[in-house]
């Protein structure tokens, strides 16, 4: 082993040599793979960002109560003293899908009308704020907190005057900016649901119930007693975890794990025929050479392994600059409020780091793989009479 | 003078597999971007192909979408009566009070997803004539009947004749399977207006389709309805109404434009790649044109345009490549109404052209450079090799 580590060594010189030997090619060949590369890590950033939602030690203890219809179906707030009841319940949040429009509709936010009595013991560290915020909040009645991406897009400062005006009810609530938080998602809003509640002129209603359990393993074992609650009653519902929610949400979009993983597939294929063109270029105004080294003593091994090598040189190092350069480039993005919310952390994984250099490695085998072994199985004398 | 086409065709000939590696690169780089296109405008085109000229839609105001309107029941007698609105054979005012719900229901594949169901009466029929029986029966009324549209029947669980779905607190029965033009309605269920109102416990309105006699009172027609302060509603054009739904392609078109612009200057490298070995590898020749008189722009012009050709044939390969797909049915969500829209992947010409122009402007960036090395090639050069 350590032997043959030393042959490598010993290699290296030469090897870089015959990499940067034509540097045009070279170079245009690593960024093509780069750019390649960088679309890739930035599609699998797509699709595990869709696939794992961001998720915290609170939110891994949060389910979601639903009308078993859909979530467009309407639950009695009584619901949510019966949940209370259930051992191994430490919170308890009704909430309410506002769709408030705040001055225009393109100033698309997220605003949830919540019960205010559990609702920071319910989020816990994912509804950041100070004491003093919380208390302001939990005061008045018509006050809401926003999170501090949104406050800062439409530069609200606390005790600001916020206006919205009510799509799915009739109603247009005058909040008061009482905190700002902080958290995994900074881009909602959440006033209070007794508010809205007067607007409905007691409708008593409401869409949704995040539940906390006091432990991660009780977690099943309430959503089953949830729903077994109201199986007979006249809103039945389905509880989740918050996680399944989410994912199920996020199917609603349609197949996009196939339509990312096609496209990535293409991508891929389209480099190795790059890689390919340029070694198989390379490889052939050498044969020559290949023919004086193999004069020389150096075996069918060797040459194959030389020229394998020189290809993963080129393909990895173009994808490590590709996926490296993806991940550079969005941890000083605030892809999140670009997106409006819709992209979250957008943050490439090591995995994906990971897999995209595999993906170079392979890309460089496959596509020095069958110039490299003709070049490596040609006679000597062949190969010194070719004419190139 | 021109250097004749055939030389640049003769030269990517004799690097046959430098040409055809090239140009697959290419063309994987087009069939993607036609496929996206084809996404887009598959779905787009489901909603700007919905509605007739002259309908309009009667919804809460405030309200941007039937999904979230809902009004009093004895409002439809007053928007029916109004002046302007189009009657049928037996003198009855063109108006269909109608409701809309969701249900959330697993598709074939297992996850679930939100489908709409549109409660509705004889007269719902009368304002779509786009919407056809293709099997089975039309619904009868008070007995939780179902009509089920040919594309949500192939994607969704029990969703076909003789089949029945639980919601809510009664089981629903599939009588029959309709088709709609592949307008949006070809995402929806239909079932008897009455029914969907007491399932759901719901004595309301979602919306009142009505055709107005002609452009005119329709005009007159919404005016009139959103001036009624007692009433509380608008009247929005169909046609304006689903075109504003396109919106739901948005996360497409920008996802589709970044991959464009991405893969689009990955391919401009590997073409230029491909066309500086050409040049290098030709010096010969290139001295030997010159030497016979051709001018440095003729060069410059005829590399050009080899680097054209290979990115065309490539862009060939890719229409070739992505026209399977044409036709293959898909879903993604419509957040306006909060349910799943089914459309179909649509290349059209137009698009094919596009992925033509889109390899064509490929070879053009790719090879100006190494066109310009080839016109700088000197003549001095060559003879002293």
């Amino acid at each position: 082993m350590k032997e043959e580590d030393q042959t490598a060594m010993k290699f290296l010189p030469f090897l870089l040599r015959n990499v940067f030997r034509n540097r045009r090619r070279t170079l245009l060949t690593v960024t093509s793979i780069a750019i390649s590369l960088f679309l890739v890590a930035t599609l699998l950033t797509v699709l595990s960002e869709l696939n794992e939602p961001p998720s915290t030690p609170d939110g891994a203890l949060r389910l979601i109560t639903r009308h078993k219809v859909s979530l467009a179906n309407i639950l009695p707030i009584a619901h949510k003293d019966k949940i209370a009841t259930i051992p191994g319940v430490k919170a308890v949040v009704a909430s309410m899908w506002f769709g408030g429009v705040y001055k225009d509709p393109s100033n698309f936010f997220a605003n949830f009308a919540v019960t205010t009595d559990h609702v920071f013991e319910l989020y816990g560290d994912d509804l950041r704020m100070s004491d003093a915020e919380k208390q302001a909040f939990l005061k008045d009645r018509t006050g809401c907190v926003a999170g501090r991406k949104l406050a800062k897009r439409f530069n609200w400062k606390l005790g600001e005057k916020i206006f919205l005006k009510g799509t799915v009810f009739q109603m247009n609530p005058e909040l008061t900016l009482r905190g700002i938080y902080e958290g995994p998602d900074e881009g909602s809003l959440f006033f209070h649901w007794e508010y809205l509640n007067e607007g409905l002129n007691n409708a008593n209603i409401c869409v949704m119930f995040f539940i906390k359990a006091d432990k991660a393993e009780d977690v099943p074992r309430i959503a089953e007693r949830v729903d077994a609650l109201f199986q007979n009653s006249t809103a039945p519902t389905k509880t989740e975890t918050e996680k399944a929610f989410v994912l199920g949400f996020i199917s609603m979009m349609g197949n996009i794990q196939l339509l990312i993983t096609s496209i990535c597939s293409g991508v891929i294929f389209a480099i190795v025929l790059v890689a390919a063109n340029t070694m198989a270029m390379s490889i052939r105004e050498r044969t020559r050479e290949i023919g004086i080294l193999k004069a020389l003593g150096f075996r069918r091994a060797h040459v194959l392994f030389l020229l394998l090598s020189e290809a993963i040189v080129i393909t990895l190092s173009g994808s490590l600059i590709g996926s490296w350069g993806a991940r550079l480039l969005y941890s000083n993005m605030d892809l999140s409020t670009m997106t409006q919310g819709f992209l979250q952390r957008f943050y490439v994984t090591p995995q994906t780091l990971t897999l995209c250099a595999l993906i170079g490695l392979a890309v460089g085998v496959v596509s020095a793989g069958i110039p490299a072994w003709q070049a490596s199985r040609r006679s000597v004398v062949d190969a010194l009479r070719r004419v190139v | 003078m021109k250097i004749p086409l055939k030389y640049n065709l003769r030269s990517l000939l004799v690097r046959w597999v430098g040409t055809l590696m090239t140009a697959l690169g290419i063309g994987l780089t087009v069939a993607i971007f036609i496929v996206m296109n084809a996404l887009v405008n598959g779905l787009d085109s489901t909603f700007v192909q919905t509605g007739h000229e002259n309908n309009l839609i009667v919804i809460r105001q405030g309200s941007q979408n039937e999904s979230n309107s809902y009004f009093d029941r004895n409002l439809y007698d007053t928007v029916r009566l109004l002046d302007g609105i189009a009657r049928d054979s037996s003198g009855e005012p063109l108006a269909s009070g109608e409701i809309t719900v969701i249900i959330n229901h697993p598709r074939l594949t297992g996850e679930s997803s939100n489908v709409l169901i549109r409660g509705v009466t004889e007269m719902g029929f009368k304002l779509r004539p786009e919407v056809r029986l293709t099997a089975g029966r039309m619904f009868r009324g008070g007995v939780r009947e179902l009509l089920v549209s040919e594309s949500l029947s192939r994607r969704f669980q029990n969703m076909q004749i003789g089949k029945s779905i639980h919601i809510a607190r009664s089981d629903w029965h599939v009588v029959g399977l309709f088709e709609a033009e592949g307008t949006a309605y070809d995402s929806e269920v239909f079932a008897g207006y009455e029914d969907v109102a007491q399932e759901w416990d719901r004595p309301i309105y979602s919306s009142i389709l009505i055709k107005a006699v002609d452009a005119q009172a329709a005009g007159r027609l919404k005016k009139r309805i959103e001036d009624d302060q007692r009433i509380h509603l608008q009247g929005l054009d169909q046609k304006e109404y689903f075109r504003a739904q396109t919106i739901s392609s948005v996360g497409i078109k920008a996802l589709g434009f970044f991959i464009a612009v991405v893969m689009g200057i990955g391919s401009c490298f590997a073409a230029m790649n491909m066309m500086y070995s050409a040049v290098l590898g030709r010096i010969k020749e290139v001295g030997t044109l010159r030497a016979l008189g051709f001018k440095k722009r003729s060069i410059l012009s005829s590399f050009l345009i080899e680097s054209v050709i290979l990115a065309l044939f490539g862009g060939v390969l890719g229409c070739l490549m992505a026209l399977p797909l044409h036709g293959l049915s898909t879903g993604t969500a419509n957040f306006m109404s909060f349910s799943e829209v089914l459309f179909h992947f649509r290349i059209t010409p137009a698009i094919l052209l596009k992925g033509l122009a889109f390899a064509a402007v490929v070879g053009v960036l790719g090879g100006i450079l190494p066109a310009r090395r080839a016109a700088k090639i000197k003549l001095v050069e060559v003879l002293r090799d």
